[in-house]
């Protein structure tokens, strides 16, 4: 028996567990108890990990399609063909005719090694994780407003924090470790004030439920703002020594009237006034949004950012902006550079200083354009892209924003690493298995910046290779010589060319429980807080205030909003989820009950409309109706229905638009019930 | 009497003794405060801890697994063969706790006490010797999350064990054979001669030990009263239930809980196996039945459900024990602080408050 502490290969948390391993089985897991971010505690996914690491029914050898169906192939023949064929691609069309995406839930080392991949041995910037289109905004509001993108604080500081809010984002389905620490921060005194159309579980016991209708939170916001400000209560020292831009936003906040706000977003103004009196009033406050598969305009997080900065919480124990990932490696995708327009630690691909440093450390000329982010490349309207290399992504199941079937099945070249045959592998034109969680060993970047080792912990079975060493093998098959003997030193590579990576060797992240970014060679314990020790020149900038736009309300002919949702029911589609049986259980047995799909109706609504649960009902919008089924729900605002992101079909029918830009609409679109 | 006295310099003697016929687990530090069971080999025998944070993760997973191959089906011309997969490892827990032993025995009395005997872990069960340790050492053994007091569990098991070893200072253990083979092992020579003094020692030992507990007495009566006489408000149930984030953990790391499921999963072409799972009645599936129809759906329903499970007298008397050891696991197990002793105390004053104004009332 061994037992072996590891990091949770599910959400962005990043909880430390135990895998105990048997021979050559995962037989048990269990948290650890002793790690700064999950202190013992872990949630239903992580208690189930063992499963899914020890199911039996994954891909065992490479496939390549010959006369229409798959044959197992040996690797050498498989990177030959993808060789032959990328060339012949790239000689025809040009480098940019081929793409390479991957899923926040890959390791550092093979995504560092799929952006070199693409930029370096191709020659393209047609790179990004599938869930870009999601989290962009925020790393570039992040970038421009505070210099990092990434979370301010640790997860554990949420336990000093005098007020926490959350915004849009149901914790305890997504990230219950964070869940709990508010909860327990409540239970010693904290004040919650939770920013959502729905009545979420953390709504239960907070002390503000801003309930705002769809489309309102700019307005919303900017409300809160101008109470700071009308009652004085916005931190002077902190603007004056450190932040640009704030006459402008003093000037554009005026036109957020407390009561017009009020009426306009549905919620109480006094509800409004004294949640932000609460977050000004408190020693450190801190906010927490989602930045993964929960589109958000740059509008709303320039917004709640600004929040931060007028009153000064940043750098202090308790405060902070807390950008939360969702996927356990989506900050660390970002990091090393899975981004079309940002290399490895964030530079711009089209700033020449950026980009020769990039060329010196690799020894090539890089491409200078911007590439196809994920979105565009799977929608490929314009049909750039001939060839598409999918590294553990399964978009026809999960992407939201595009018909990746039709756009796969049209490609002259689809190679894609995965551990099971997914929706997605069914249009592949070569498979290549890769090794599971705890098969391993390669880092995650939890949401609060920790670099994490992911142990290995047993053999793969004879067959699977890691997914950086079929890089590797990709590269050099492609006539490039790489030579990455393990996965460490594919991060000694990137303690290269990351600066905030310079001291996050395995031997540093392995001596105690990983270590927070920036981790540099100066400082090698890494920085769990960051702007701790706010230097004098330290400068933020208030972020544009968009006016607040009409009411675009109801009509008495569509008179409900709809919310389109994409992260709540997320990991229901998650090919993992489905290979344990607890975990399909308890998060696909939605699609057991309503195997049509369904929206979701508030129960007062429903009883008004005289329908029950499970009943079918017709949305009609200006544009079109869908029929589909109820699901009754008291957690929907009164008023709204919420249509999960896996209903497609309806959104296409009531929007006319492709499902992506249901999602990242900033004005909701309304409709009307009607019982059948 | 069946005690004798152990040199502290030959406690570890009793492991080596045992690996001649048994795989033998101990505890073992992990990283900071992490400990766990793990199997001893030559080459961390002298890391074995006998006065260690109480492992996380609960030994009841050497009876009942957390996940275990049941049989395997072999399709073969047509037909079915079927293979069962039983464990007959002959197995040593060499420092079990006391509180985790209750637990024990509790599963024992679920799994082989009533109508059907579980072949599994009866056979888990049959081969398994229990060395007892008593929690002595206030720093490191016992925490401030635990409560065997109040369950009439700890520190010192009065049976259930093979083998009970309590340190008595001074270099001196006593050990206190509880089973035939326990017995048996004292006719190794290191086993000497106990007095008079030795138990006495013992009293004496465990009577100050008990102060370092937080709580002594017990609030489970009145819950209990409470629960089983149906008096507790659903509003109670409801904040409880708004603290639970439903991970299932307070299920998994408890020493007498015993839910599982079950599942069928493909090993090869024409291949099945058949596992046993841990499974938590915390959470929303874990009652929904074929057709879509959930009796407890709201997570207040559920985490009533186990509440009744673990205090109300029908069980109590049914298992002839109460399904909480005083571990302690689920309090620090737990997202939203409703583990037994807060849930306990949530219970109590939410109820006694109401009553005493409902009797004031009139």
């Amino acid at each position: 028996m061994a037992h072996t502490l590891t990091t949770c290969t599910f959400c962005g948390v990043g909880c430390g567990i135990y895998l105990e391993s048997q021979g050559n089985r995962i037989t048990g897991v269990y948290p650890s108890m002793s790690h700064p971010t999950n202190r013992g505690r872990i949630c239903v996914r992580g208690w189930n990990v063992h499963e899914v690491a020890s199911s039996p029914d994954r891909l065992k050898n490479p496939l390549l399609r010959k006369n229409g169906h798959f044959e197992e192939v040996t690797w050498e023949e498989a990177y030959a063909f993808i060789a032959r064929r990328m060339h012949e691609i790239k000689v025809r069309y040009g480098p940019d005719a081929l793409g390479f995406y991957n899923s926040p839930r890959c390791s550092n080392e093979e995504s560092y090694l799929l952006q070199k991949l693409a930029r370096a041995v191709i020659g393209t910037n047609n790179l990004e994780h599938g869930t870009g289109v999601y989290c962009n905004n925020s790393v570039d509001t992040l970038c421009e407003m505070l210099g990092v993108p990434a979370s301010t604080n640790p997860i554990s500081d949420l336990l000093d924090s005098g007020v926490i809010v959350v915004d849009g984002v149901d914790l305890g389905m997504q990230l219950p470790t964070i869940g709990g620490w508010i909860i327990r921060a409540k239970l010693q005194g904290a004040k919650v004030i939770v920013i959502d159309a729905r009545r979420q579980r953390l709504a239960e016991t907070a002390d503000f439920h801003l309930q705002l209708r769809p489309g309102y939170r700019v307005a919303l916001y900017g409300a809160m703002a101008k109470v700071i400000v009308d009652r004085g209560l916005m931190n002077l020292p902190f603007i004056k020594a450190h932040c640009e831009n704030y006459e402008d936003f003093l000037r554009d906040i005026q036109a957020f009237d407390l009561v017009s706000v009020a009426e306009n977003c549905g919620v109480p103004a006094e509800d409004i006034e004294r949640a932000a009196i609460a977050y000004a009033t408190a020693p450190s406050a801190a906010i927490l949004y989602s930045t993964g598969v929960a589109a958000r305009g740059k509008g709303s997080i320039r917004a709640l950012v600004n929040l931060a900065l007028l009153t000064g919480n940043l750098g202090k124990p308790g405060s902070g902006i807390y950008a939360l990932t969702e996927h356990n490696n989506l900050q660390g995708v970002c990091d090393v550079g899975l981004l079309p327009d940002r290399l490895p630690g964030y530079g711009r691909v089209e700033d020449a200083k950026c980009r020769k440093r990039m060329e010196s450390l690799w020894g090539v000329p890089l491409p200078t354009k911007p590439g196809l982010g994920a979105q565009e490349a799977l929608d490929n309207k314009q049909k750039k892209l001939k060839s598409i290399w999918l590294l553990r992504y399964d978009p026809v199941n999960t992407a939201v924003f595009c018909n990746a079937a039709e756009t796969l099945a049209e490609m002259e070249l689809v190679v894609v690493q995965h551990l099971f045959m997914t929706s997605t592998a069914e249009f592949a034109h070569v498979v290549l298995p890769t090794v599971a969680f705890g098969e391993e060993e390669v880092t995650f970047t939890s949401t609060d910046r920790r670099i994490q080792l992911a142990r290995k912990v047993i053999e793969p079975p004879g067959g699977p290779r890691p997914a950086w060493q079929q890089l590797t093998q990709m590269a050099n098959a492609l006539g490039v010589s790489w030579k990455y003997a393990d996965s460490a030193s594919i991060m000694a590579e990137i303690t290269q060319v990351v600066p905030f990576y310079s001291g996050a060797t395995y031997d540093n992240l392995g001596r105690e429980y990983g270590r927070p970014w920036p981790c540099t060679t100066e400082h090698p314990l890494g920085t769990p807080r960051l702007f701790e020790d706010m230097p004098p020149q330290q400068r933020f900038k208030f972020g544009t205030v968009p006016k607040p736009f009409a009411s675009f309300g109801p009509t008495p002919d569509y008179p409900v909003a709809v919310v389109f949702g994409s992260s709540l029911y997320y990991w229901h589609q998650n090919v993992l989820v489905k290979h344990s049986e607890t975990l399909k259980r308890e998060l696909r047995v939605l699609l057991l009950d309503y195997p049509e799909g369904f929206v979701e109706v508030n129960d007062e609504d429903a009883r008004t409309l005289g329908i029950r649960d499970g009943a079918r009902i017709r949305l009609v919008a200006p544009h079109g109706a869908s029929t589909t089924t109820a699901r009754v729900t008291p957690e929907v605002r009164s008023g709204t229905i919420y249509v999960p992101f896996f209903v497609k079909e309806v959104m296409r029918q009531i929007t006319g638009e492709g499902a992506f830009e249901a999602v990242s609409r900033t004005k909701p679109l309304f409709v009307r019930l009607e019982k059948i | 009497m069946r005690a004798r006295l152990v040199l502290q310099e030959d406690v570890l003697k009793i492991v080596d003794l045992l690996r001649r016929d048994h795989e033998v687990v101990a505890p073992f530090y992990g990283r900071g405060r992490d400990t766990f069971f793990d199997t001893v080999t030559d080459e961390n025998l002298d890391r074995v801890q006998i006065h260690i944070p109480n492992p996380y993760y609960p030994p009841k997973r050497y009876v009942l697994p957390h996940i275990e191959q049941l049989f395997r089906i072999r399709k073969a011309d047509g037909s079915y063969e079927i293979q069962s997969t039983y464990d007959q490892t002959k197995r040593a827990i060499f420092g079990i706790r006391s509180c985790d032993l209750a637990g024990i025995y509790h599963l024992d009395r679920f799994y082989l006490g009533r109508e059907f005997r579980d072949p599994y872990y009866a056979r888990r069960r049959a081969n398994l010797f229990l060395v007892n340790v008593v929690c002595t050492d206030t720093q490191v053994d016992i925490n401030d999350e635990c409560y065997c007091l109040c369950t009439d569990t700890g520190p010192a098991a009065k049976a259930h064990f093979d083998l009970q070893l309590m340190d008595l200072g001074k270099g001196e253990f006593l050990a206190v054979a509880g089973s035939p083979a326990g017995e048996a092992l004292f006719s190794a020579p290191f086993f000497r001669k106990a007095t008079e003094e030795h138990v006495e020692r013992r009293r004496r030992i465990l009577s100050e030990v008990r102060h370092r507990f937080k709580t002594t007495t017990g609030w489970f009566s009145a819950t209990v009263r409470y629960i089983s006489q149906e008096k507790v408000l659903e509003k109670t149930w409801e904040a409880i239930g708004s603290r639970c984030l439903e991970c299932g953990g307070c299920t998994y790391v408890c020493p007498a809980c015993t839910c599982f499921t079950v599942t069928d999963r493909p090993t090869g072409p024409n291949e099945f196996e058949r596992v046993r799972l841990w499974d938590a009645c915390a959470l929303y599936g874990f009652t929904r039945m074929a057709g879509g129809h959930n009796p407890r759906k709201a997570v207040h329903d559920r985490r009533n459900r186990r509440f009744f499970r673990k205090l109300a007298h029908y069980f109590i008397q049914r298992e002839l024990s109460m399904a909480c050891v005083g571990c302690g696991r689920c309090a620090e197990v737990c997202h939203g602080d409703v583990g037994m002793p807060s849930t306990i105390e949530m219970i109590r004053r939410a109820t006694t408050e109401y009553l005493a104004h409902e009797s004031a009332a009139h």
